[in-house]
Formats: structure tokens, C-alpha cells, sequence
């Protein structure tokens, strides 16, 4: 005999383990930035290709569970937040990782050479990127406690803290941002344009990251606000 | 009257055993169901649950099950033009209750989403019909019926949503949540036995010729209310907030409060249940033993025998005890995304709304009730995702449940006159 009860029918998996699990895996990709950085200042070439291919295989997990997340994402689910939210931001936050990844690409096809006078503002800006990051992941593991008090209330206000602490943080990183670019606009004569024109690419991509992670915040601030 | 004199004790074995396999089936699928949501968020074990519902199943049967028993046996089909045929009343009970369980089987070998009670209530409107004249269904009271069906799992919606709101004001969007949770719980659970004693009690109890007045109905209902909330501090008293738990929710301990809650909303489902699905059983075989044991009195001014609301009982336990246990299990296994306090909420609205449906005589299905209290839940933004295809099935399974039940009821009722003649 089979079970004739419609409650089994009803009950889906809750959309922010998913969106929980994705963000753990792409902050493990974000993790292995400065690592590869490291690589890269040490001239360590075998170490530099390890590193960007682990970023790219934690990529092609990410990707995965995006995928899957969306294709069990029916229109007649009732959530309590908007599902164009919720696969929005799993869209941002898979954005990450690809920049992540597109950062260890070029790393890898391209023998980047460090030069010293934007070191500094590189370690700067590679450690804000890590703020911003691991604070748009606290703030994603939040998303239980919001679902247990209804999205409301204090934890709403936690949560909104938080927000704010991801946009400060990209605020900062922004004028880090601006910094490097100057120090390497100094140094250009210095060095071979297509690098100059390389390293312009990868501060972008390092600035991308803290974008995403901001819009993230944007689109958990629209779960407050339903 | 002949063949009634003739035939009419195998007619009542008859009866006994349609009614029999009908409660076997409602004990093996809906209350395994309505007792599942316990099992799921782990505050009973299966082997606790079948206890439960062996208690609760029968008080809610003797107890609460007569009113919907004797719509079910008398408000649904006017007799008064067959007086001089009652053995076409007989077929008629018989051939519905037949027709019901043959539904419910098969639904139940596909799958579907179909409740006994609509199954029944088809099954009598397709005897009336064909077997005395559509004059003789009570067309107001079957609408009465249908309109409770859409009904009561709003008001379970409602009620569920309202429970959630103010466990989230009292309890989780406060600094102190575990403190609170320990404050109110017994409040909570107060209610449980509150409202369902007091429903049950209040002028609900002349068939076992006790009739207590509305003060004393709310004596007792106090009382016993108290008595619950007692017990659950017994429980949760011991509860403590777990410090340096990784990063597991922080509201982990206050859940660990609603678990043994679930336990007191478990026995009130228990007896919801059994105050109104009963009836979907036994109110046919009480009319065949009605009108049989009068000699043919149609009209079946006798009272409920309480050997009848205990047999019900008694199949509707052995249905859960055969088989109900391994659905309670697969219920249970896929709705652990309810946690304990929204589990709680859910169920002490759905066994609200039914004891009421109960007491008003109303056979309405505790499992839609029980979806209709969970959507309420969802609404208040209590549940990570609920899927809606389940109400289209729902309404398509009452769009079909009622001609099914209504033609095979019509075969039955002429299979039947055509072998007793």
C-alpha cells in the first residue's frame, strides 16, 4: 500500500542549504587567492599552476550545485522569500568564483612578474578582498537564523549590520582600488605595457570580487524587505 | 421487512466487516499521515506513536466521534420515502462503504492524494441517488459539507499562522528565546489540552449521559489543561542552553523545547482524528445496525452502541499496527524540514480546526486540514520551501473522488439487490 498523504508531496529542501553550501565553496575558491599571490611573488611556478588548478576544480563544484539548485527551483514553490532573489544570488555568488577563477587563469598563461612598488598596495587590497568575502559568507550563514524568527525582528537587524559592514567594506576596498592603480600608473614607464595593461586587468578582477560580494548583500537585503 | 427478517444478521456481518476493512484502511494511511508530522521532527518514535494513537484513537472515538458518525449516518440521505423498503437503505450503507474502501484502495495503490472522507460522503450521494431518487440526498447539508472541506483548511491556515506569530513574539524575536521558550511552553501546551477538552466537553458528552454545564466544561477542560502543562514542564524543565555548539543555529535549544511539545499536539491529533475519521467507517455500519436491530426503522431513532465507536477504533488502530507504521515512517522521513516549533503550530491548528469540524458534526479530512495548517505556517515565512502542486492535486482529487465514490457505490447498491433479491 501506498502512501496516499499529500504532505510528503509538500515538503521540499529548504533553498538556503543549498545557497549556504554554494557559499562555502566559494569562499574555499576566494581562500586560495592570496595564496596564489604568494605563489607568484615566490617565483613558485609548480606551486602557481596547483593553486589556480584547485580554484578552477572548486569552481566546477560551485557550478554544480548552482546548477543543480536551479533546475529544482519550480515557479510553484512557496518560499518565504522571492525566487528571483533567491537564484540572483546564487548567481552573484557564483560570479566570484569565476573571477576567481579568470584571476588564476591569467596567473597561469601569463609568467606575471610582481613589481615591488605595487606589492604593498596589492597585499592591501588582496586582504580587503578577503574581508569583504568572509563577511558576505557570515552573512549567508545567517539565512537559518532569518528563516527561524520569519525575517523579521532583531535577527533582522543583525543581519542588516552586517549588510552594512559588506558595504563598507567594499567602500574601503574601492579607494584601495584607486591607490594601486595610481602607484601603477606611476610605474608605468617602468615596466612592459602588455604587463601594465595585465596587471590593470587583474586589480579590476580583485575589484569585482568586493562589487559581488556587495550586490550579494543587495539581493539578501531585498529578503528583508519582502 | 421479510428479507430484513431474513437476512439481517448476515447483514450486520457484513456490515461489520466492510466497516472493518473500511477503519483497517483509514488507520493504515490517514492517521499514519496525521501522525507522521511527530515522527518527523523526532519527538515520538514510531513505537510512541502507535501507543499514542491507541489511546487517543478510542477517546476521540467514544468520546467526540458521534456527532460526525450520525451525519454520516443520518444527514446525508432523507429515507423517509423508503419506510415500507428498508432493506434498500441497508444495501445502500453497505454498497457505500464497499464503494469507499474499493476507492481508497485504489488510490492508494497509485498514490493519489485522496481522502476518506470525501470518498464516503461520494459513495452515499451515488446510492441516494440511483437507489431512492436525488430528492433524497439533503443537498443543503452536502453543501454545507463540501463548503467545510475548502473551509477548514483556511481555518487551519489561519490558526497556524497566528501560533507562529506569537511563538515569534514571545519566543524567538526576544534576547532571551531559550528562557522564553521555557516560560511559555507550558502555556502552549495548556492549550493543547484546553481546547480540545473544552470542545469535546462542551454539550458534547449526552451520549454518555454526561451533560456538564458551560462553567463545568471549563472546570474540567482548566483542569486538564493544567495537568498537560504539568507533565511537558516535567519534560522540558532540564533544558539547557548548549554553549560552544559550533555554529549550528543558536536557536537549536529553543527547538530542543518544542520536541517534546510535539507529544502532547501528537495525542491531540491522535484524537482528532479519531473524533472525525471514525465516523467515515462506523456511520454506515451503525445504520445497517440501527435499522436492522429495529426490525426496519429507517428513520434509526436508537442511539450509537459504544461496541460500534469501539470497533472503529479497534480497526483503525490495527490498520496503523499492520501497515500504518511503515507510512508514518515514510511521512516522517520526508518532512523533517519542519522543525519541532513550527511542527507544533501546525498540529495544534489542524487538531483544533478538526475537533471543532467534529463537534459541529462535520466530516471534513484531517490530512488536508493538516496541509491547509502547514501552508499557514509557510505564509508567516516559517518554512524554507513548500511545494503548491500538492493543493492543485488536492482539489483534483476531490473533483474526482466524489462521481468515483458516487458510481461505484451505484454498482455495489444493484450488485447487492441483485444477490440478496
Amino acid at each position: 500500500m501506498r502512501s496516499t498523504t499529500p504532505l510528503s508531496g509538500l515538503f521540499r529542501r529548504s533553498p538556503f542549504k543549498p545557497i549556504q553550501e554554494h557559499m562555502r565553496v566559494v569562499f574555499s575558491c576566494i581562500c586560495l587567492v592570496p595564496p596564489l599571490f604568494d605563489a607568484i611573488y615566490a617565483k613558485d611556478e609548480g606551486q602557481t599552476r596547483d593553486l589556480s588548478r584547485q580554484i578552477n576544480e572548486l569552481e566546477t563544484e560551485a557550478d554544480k550545485i548552482k546548477s543543480t539548485f536551479r533546475l529544482n527551483m519550480p515557479t510553484s514553490l512557496l518560499m518565504p522569500v522571492d525566487r528571483k532573489d533567491l537564484l540572483g544570488l546564487i548567481s552573484e555568488q557564483d560570479a566570484i568564483a569565476d573571477t576567481a577563477e579568470a584571476i588564476s587563469q591569467i596567473v597561469t598563461y601569463r609568467d606575471m612578474i610582481v613589481p615591488d612598488k605595487i606589492k604593498s598596495h596589492l597585499d592591501e587590497l588582496l586582504e580587503g578582498t578577503m574581508e569583504v568575502t568572509s563577511e558576505a559568507k557570515e552573512m549567508i550563514e545567517q539565512l537559518d537564523e532569518l528563516l527561524e524568527v520569519g525575517f523579521g525582528g532583531r535577527e533582522m537587524e543583525r543581519v542588516s549590520e552586517m549588510i552594512a559592514g559588506v558595504r563598507r567594506s567594499e567602500h574601503n576596498i574601492d579607494s584601495i582600488l584607486h591607490r594601486a592603480r595610481r602607484a601603477l600608473f606611476e610605474i608605468e614607464s617602468e615596466i612592459d605595457p602588455v604587463s601594465a595593461i595585465y596587471w590593470y586587468k587583474i586589480l579590476e578582477l580583485l575589484g569585482n570580487i568586493s562589487d559581488q560580494s556587495e550586490n550579494m548583500a543587495d539581493r539578501v537585503l531585498l529578503f528583508l524587505s519582502k | 421487512m421479510e428479507i430484513i427478517a431474513t437476512y439481517g444478521t448476515a447483514m450486520v456481518i457484513l456490515a461489520v466487516i466492510f466497516g472493518l476493512y473500511m477503519t483497517w484502511g483509514i488507520g493504515a494511511n490517514d492517521l499514519a499521515n496525521a501522525m507522521g508530522t511527530s515522527v518527523g521532527a523526532g519527538a515520538v518514535t514510531v513505537k510512541q506513536a502507535i501507543c499514542i494513537a491507541i489511546i487517543f484513537e478510542f477517546l476521540g472515538a467514544v468520546l467526540a466521534g458521534g456527532h460526525v458518525t450520525s451525519t454520516i449516518r443520518k444527514g446525508i440521505i432523507d429515507p423517509t420515502s423508503i419506510t415500507a423498503n428498508p432493506e434498500i437503505l441497508v444495501y445502500g450503507m453497505l454498497a457505500a462503504l464497499l464503494a469507499a474502501a474499493f476507492w481508497l484502495m485504489i488510490a492508494s495503490t497509485k498514490g493519489w492524494p485522496v481522502s476518506t472522507t470525501h470518498s464516503i460522503i461520494g459513495a452515499l450521494i451515488g446510492f441516494a441517488i440511483v437507489g431512492i431518487g436525488p430528492d433524497a440526498v439533503k443537498w443543503n447539508k452536502v453543501g454545507s459539507v463540501v463548503a467545510s472541506w475548502v473551509i477548514s483548511p483556511a481555518v487551519g491556515g489561519t490558526i497556524a499562522f497566528l501560533l507562529v506569530m506569537s511563538t515569534r513574539k514571545l519566543i524567538f524575536d526576544t534576547d532571551q528565546p531559550l528562557r522564553n521558550a521555557k516560560k511559555y511552553a507550558p502555556f502552549y501546551i495548556f492549550l493543547v489540552g484546553f481546547i480540545i477538552s473544552l470542545v469535546t466537553l462542551f454539550k458534547g458528552l449526552k451520549h454518555l449521559k454526561v451533560d456538564l454545564t458551560a462553567a463545568q466544561s471549563f472546570g474540567v477542560a482548566s483542569i486538564i489543561g493544567v495537568l498537560a502543562a504539568a507533565l511537558g514542564w516535567f519534560f522540558i524543565k532540564n533544558i539547557k542552553e548548549e554553549v560552544g555548539t559550533n555554529r549550528e543555529t543558536h536557536f537549536a535549544s529553543v527547538e530542543k523545547v518544542f520536541t517534546p511539545m510535539m507529544l502532547f499536539t501528537a495525542c491531540a491529533m491522535a484524537f482528532a482524528h479519531g473524533s472525525n475519521d471514525v465516523a467515515n467507517g462506523i456511520g454506515p455500519l451503525a445504520a445497517v445496525v440501527s435499522i436492522v436491530g429495529s426490525g426496519g426503522e429507517v428513520m434509526q431513532k436508537s442511539d450509537l452502541p459504544i461496541w460500534i465507536l469501539l470497533l472503529g477504533g479497534g480497526g483503525i488502530v490495527l490498520g496503523l499496527i499492520t501497515l500504518g507504521y511503515r507510512v508514518m515512517l515514510t511521512v516522517g522521513k520526508k518532512i523533517t524540514e519542519l522543525t519541532p516549533s513550527r511542527g507544533f503550530c501546525a498540529e495544534l491548528a489542524a487538531a483544533t480546526t478538526v475537533v471543532l469540524a467534529s463537534r459541529t458534526g462535520l466530516p471534513v479530512s484531517t490530512t488536508h486540514i493538516l496541509v491547509g495548517s502547514v501552508l499557514g505556517v509557510g505564509l508567516a515565512r516559517g518554512i524554507g520551501a513548500l511545494d503548491l502542486r500538492v493543493v492543485g492535486n488536492i482539489i483534483i482529487s476531490w473533483v474526482i473522488t466524489l462521481p468515483a465514490g458516487a458510481i461505484m457505490a451505484m454498482l455495489f447498491f444493484y450488485t447487492l439487490k441483485g444477490i440478496f433479491g
